[in-house]
């Protein structure tokens, strides 16, 4: 009886001291390559591909480009998301605002918004013209804030399937830049993450 | 002895044909006589994956300007894991697709890399005998110079 229970205590304590051994510490990775990947949300691996994706399509299109040589002052609207994930659209947003400017082609105004404008300060400070407290001179005129040529916006869908114990969830990114002058769509375009899972009998 | 080595091998050698009939590649038919004039460029190679290297073939890269004035780059690669000894692997394994992930860095008339979330590493899947082409836009005009890198993806099963 002594005996059995040495055995079971042992045991115990060495499965006790595996599952510990499970853990590992907190460490800095690079999400691009490490990242995790999961079936029912957008992961950062697919954000950095959508983004890129949807940047190289926008830059080749030469949708940007104006006859005028001016650069396109771009709105930076919503992508809204419709996946039921908990997608953040913004992190798409915000990579393709940054490549805009970079591609010396196009600039983003923060004065409107799909949601408002972004900086509500183009707004404020022209509301000092009435304030003695500052000098007049330096206030921002009204009639000089530029309005946006384009607006760049989209939406994510999915549709998810189950078979038996495997899972497969597709997102569709659809993106869009719209000429605010004539309503039309001047560059769209879809991308798709498929994912595909299969967990085990105890369902993890 | 000798009946049952020879009895041995055949049976090996039809569940290696047997195995092998399990992996799916890709056939590819195309024109013969080609019309395009591509812009060929001249490639560098640099590789530490011996593996990765062997999957791979570089056909060709090309480059071709954009109605925006920037750089585009294709590469167009075929996933070598094909052939009996390749479907007899994938047969034991079942890894017919490589996942590999490539990334574009784009460099500027000083050298210098122009960084822009474009640069992020993206996934590409190869299944056996596929060719695709990995395609890369300057972030500028600016931009003429570029490294292409492709890796084994480590998130890959």
């Amino acid at each position: 009886m002594k005996r059995s229970f040495t055995v079971v205590a042992v045991f115990a304590t060495a499965c006790a001291a595996l599952l510990c051994g499970c853990g590992s510490p907190a460490k800095r990775i690079d999400p691009t390559t490490q990242g995790l990947t999961t079936v029912r949300d957008v992961n950062t691996r697919d954000w950095n591909d959508v983004s890129a994706r949807a940047i190289n399509s926008l830059i080749a299109s030469g949708a940007l480009v104006r006859p005028d040589g001016r650069k396109s002052v771009v709105m930076i609207n919503e992508v809204k998301n419709r996946s039921g994930s908990r997608a953040r659209t913004q992190i798409l947003t915000n990579k393709m605002r940054q490549a805009l400017l970079a591609s010396g082609k196009a600039v983003t105004t923060t004065a409107v918004g799909g949601r408002g404008p972004e900086d509500n300060a183009t707004r404020q400070v022209r509301e000092l013209e009435n304030d003695d407290l500052f000098n007049q001179a330096t206030v921002q005129k009204r009639g000089t804030v530029i309005a946006p040529d384009l607006s760049l916006s989209g939406e994510i869908i999915n549709q998810r399937t189950d078979v038996g114990r495997t899972t497969e969830n597709t997102f569709y990114f659809h993106v869009v830049v719209t000429d605010l002058q004539t309503g039309l769509a001047v560059w769209e375009d879809n991308f798709e993450i498929s994912k595909q899972e299969t967990v085990n009998i105890f369902g993890y | 002895m000798k009946k049952q080595f020879f009895l041995t091998a055949v049976a090996a050698l039809l569940l290696g044909a047997a195995l092998t009939g399990c992996q799916d590649t890709v056939n590819t038919v195309e024109n013969r006589d080609l019309a395009m004039n591509p812009d060929s460029v001249d490639a560098r190679k640099f590789s530490t994956d011996s593996f990765c290297r062997d999957r791979l073939a570089l056909l060709s890269l090309r480059r071709s300007m954009t109605p925006g004035g920037v750089m585009m780059v294709q590469a167009q690669i075929r996933s070598e894991r094909y052939g009996f000894w390749s479907e007899l692997w994938s047969g034991f394994r079942g890894d017919n697709p490589y996942y590999v992930l490539y990334r574009f860095n784009w460099l500027d008339e000083h050298g210098m890399e122009v960084p822009t979330a474009a640069n992020a590493w993206q996934p590409a899947i190869f299944i056996p005998g596929e060719i695709k082409f990995l395609q890369g836009v300057a972030p500028n005009s600016r931009c003429k110079d570029f490294v292409l890198s492709v890796m084994e993806d480590p998130n890959a099963n």
